[in-house]
């Protein structure tokens, strides 16, 4: 295999988690709720994902009991930031310290255990195409699972009723309201698909990437998936290149090492810089940085709503008159 | 016939409530953190005694709540100082990186004597501090782009950018993601206890000039109005920029100090898990301490005693410090929630076609 066709099948395994998270919090984003418990949601899918296929001893049965730890999670953040009123970045901060803290609590007793978890799956033929073959033909159920994921989310969101109803809410829940939508339904509905994503998104990195947990394993994951919602404006098929785009870095900066020779820059201060940029934990900074350069650049050309961004985010909706 | 639940909002909070309701919190968070100790087949109950009781009395556990009160205290401010004017600093877990990178490299690099190394060392872990502070509070104020993410993104900016320096630039001997160890003339002097480092004076210092600040400047009174009131701000002509952005700055300055008095006081080399998200758990402290600095500072002593307990209770009962962020965790989850019974009435109305509305002129009169 060639180091291309590596590099290449890394970011798409990589990519997986990010999709499945960031789509996610796409969707609780467009109804109005931001969630910052991610990385918490998808430490708890990681976990419990890990604990349900040793116990149940089928990979799958592991998944969905991942996938249902993001949910729970994601339930309270609901209760807590829609019916409750509570500020949406507080709840969600606070969801994401206690997702690492009960991971690390109950995890402690599973380090170093192993299993088989996800299988690789090659089609055949079509996993012979150079470099791309091996990267999209020849991975774990869940890499394919996710990407047939994509289209049909975006369908969801922007081709259903519902999902035009979970944009006016969105975008105005009173107008909403009035129109006879059920606004705290959808708001709940669609935190609560977000923590089933994140769950699954933290059940793939166990069970289908490490295939063994590890204290903390998500490793900002969670936040680079925020980071990732902003980077792409709120639409799938951005956020679908942002994750390539991002995993490609994470991918790179597992393998480049920083070693670019002075020979081959011909000067030292050149090679310097140049092995600065290519560090592999200074790398790991760029997806962070990139997102404020965004952020910065669309705020400059006008105003964030004209670029996707949910008018109502971060407001909750109370239909009484305070 | 489905009974509905309505949310009214309250006209008068009952006095016990309102001040018990931090009390219950703390009881309502022990005690459902109560379950994951009785899990591992500990008793909560000696866990609780050691944490609350035992471990707070002497000399020993004083001095170590002190000294995690330091970081606590002045990041919290980090976040209520901005809070203050309405806005949310995310990232003091980043400031708090960014001080104690420029304080360890002072420390490693110059040879000074220790009167002149410590002060210059903390001042430029403030400076630092509130650069990297100041800018989430710039691009807030000269292009509204939201404070919350910029902050959290240069967080994980800085706490990745210390794994470079610690792996590459910084990194001391022995192979591991550490600096050298500073040398003794860069350590803060400590009194009365071997850990009781004199970093722990500054937290009387800064409450009083930020209480003062808050309370009897013209600049906390502006700040205080932008938060509550921004358009009765905008007509005195307060500048909404310069609040922003000096809110910020001074937020990052104190958590930059947070960051080398803890690397110079506490461990004595920089390493990547120098803080135990100390910048996270401050925003507990400022939710907490909320209504004046002197809550602030209660409340990081409160996260104090659970830090160092949980700590403490990692060595003589082997129940994983994780705990720690669980119980901060829940104290909040369960303040927010005792603030929204504190500001609403929950009315049962066991008929779905009664109208919940009341008529807003007999409100008052019940």
């Amino acid at each position: 295999m060639s180091a291309l066709a590596g590099i290449a099948e890394s970011t798409v395994r990589l990519a997986t988690p990010l999709l499945l998270a960031a789509m996610g919090e796409i969707i609780a984003e467009r109804s109005g709720v931001l969630n910052l418990g991610v990385e918490g949601m998808m430490l708890a899918g990681a976990l419990a994902g890990f604990i349900g296929t040793v116990v149940t001893g089928s990979a799958w049965a592991g998944f969905a009991i991942g996938i249902l730890a993001g949910g729970l999670l994601a339930l309270l953040h609901a209760v807590l930031s829609i019916s409750l009123k509570v500020d949406q970045v507080v709840s969600g901060i606070m969801l994401t310290l206690l997702g690492v803290g009960l991971t690390t609590y109950f995890g402690r007793g599973w380090v170093g255990e192993n299993i088989s978890g996800f299988a690789r799956i090659e089609i055949p033929i079509l996993s012979e195409i150079p470099i791309i073959g091996y990267a999209l033909f020849d991975i774990t159920a869940l890499d394919y699972l996710t990407l047939l994921l994509v289209p049909v989310i975006w369908f969801f969101l922007f081709r259903t009723n519902v999902g035009a109803e979970i944009t006016a809410v969105g975008e105005d829940p009173e107008t909403a309201d009035t129109a006879g939508i059920p606004v705290f339904k959808i708001q709940y509905a669609c935190v609560l698909l977000g923590g089933l994503l994140a769950g699954a998104a933290g059940a793939q990195l166990s069970l289908a990437f490490t295939n063994f947990w590890a204290t903390e394993m998500v490793a900002g994951r969670g936040w680079i998936a925020v980071a990732l919602v902003i980077f792409a404006q709120w639409r799938i098929w951005r956020v679908l290149a942002g994750a390539y785009f991002f995993a490609l870095i994470d991918a790179l900066s597992f393998r480049t090492g920083g070693s670019v020779g002075e020979e081959l820059l011909g000067q030292e201060l050149l090679a310097t810089v140049a092995n600065f940029v290519i560090n592999p934990q200074v790398m790991q900074t760029y997806p962070y940085i990139m997102t404020i350069v965004v952020l910065w650049y669309i705020m400059r050309q006008g105003n964030l709503n004209e670029l996707g961004a949910p008018r109502s985010l971060l407001k909750s909706y109370s239909r009484e008159q305070d | 016939m489905i009974p509905t639940v309505a949310f009214k909002n309250r006209e008068t909070v009952p006095t016990w409530f309102a001040y018990g309701a931090p009390l219950l919190t703390v009881i309502a968070a022990l005690l459902v953190s109560a379950i994951p100790l009785a899990w591992l087949g500990v008793n909560p109950i000696n866990i609780y005694y050691e944490m609350f009781i035992s471990n707070p009395t002497g000399i020993r556990g004083v001095s170590y709540i002190l000294v995690t009160a330091v970081p606590l205290f002045l990041a919290g401010l980090a976040v209520y100082i901005p809070l203050k004017a309405g806005l949310w600093n995310i990232g003091a877990e980043g400031q708090l990186f960014v001080g104690a990178i420029i304080g360890s490299y002072l420390a490693l690099t110059f040879e000074w004597p220790i009167y002149v190394l410590l002060p210059a060392m903390i001042v430029s872990g403030g400076i630092v501090g509130a650069l990297y502070g100041a800018i989430p509070g710039y691009l807030r104020a000269e292009h509204n782009v939201n404070e919350i993410i910029s902050s959290l993104m240069l967080t994980f900016t800085a706490t990745t950018f210390t794994g470079y320096l610690l792996r590459g630039p910084m990194q001391g001997g022995g192979g591991q993601s550490a600096t050298e160890r500073l040398p003794d003339f860069a350590r803060l002097p400590t009194v009365i206890h071997p850990r009781l480092h004199i970093g722990v004076g500054l937290i009387a210092v800064v409450a009083v000039l930020v209480y003062l600040l808050i309370n009897r400047t013209r600049l906390g009174y502006e700040i205080t109005l932008i938060g509550s009131n921004p358009s009765a701000a905008a007509q005195a002509g307060i500048s909404e920029y310069r609040t922003y952005i000096t809110v910020f700055v001074l937020g990052g300055f104190l958590a930059g100090m947070a960051g080398i008095i803890e690397i110079a006081g506490v461990h004595g080399r920089l390493f990547e898990g120098f803080s135990p998200d100390y910048g996270f758990t401050a925003i507990a402290v400022a939710l907490l301490g909320r209504n004046g600095v002197f809550r602030v500072l209660l409340a990081a002593l409160f996260f104090a005693v659970i830090t160092t307990g949980g700590t403490t209770i990692a060595v003589t009962q082997n129940v994983p410090t994780a705990i720690i962020n669980v119980i901060v965790a829940l104290t909040i989850l369960f303040l927010l929630t005792a603030e929204f019974i504190k500001e609403h009435r929950i009315v049962i109305n066991p008929d779905r076609e009664s109208d919940p509305e009341t008529p807003s002129g007999l409100e008052g009169a019940s």
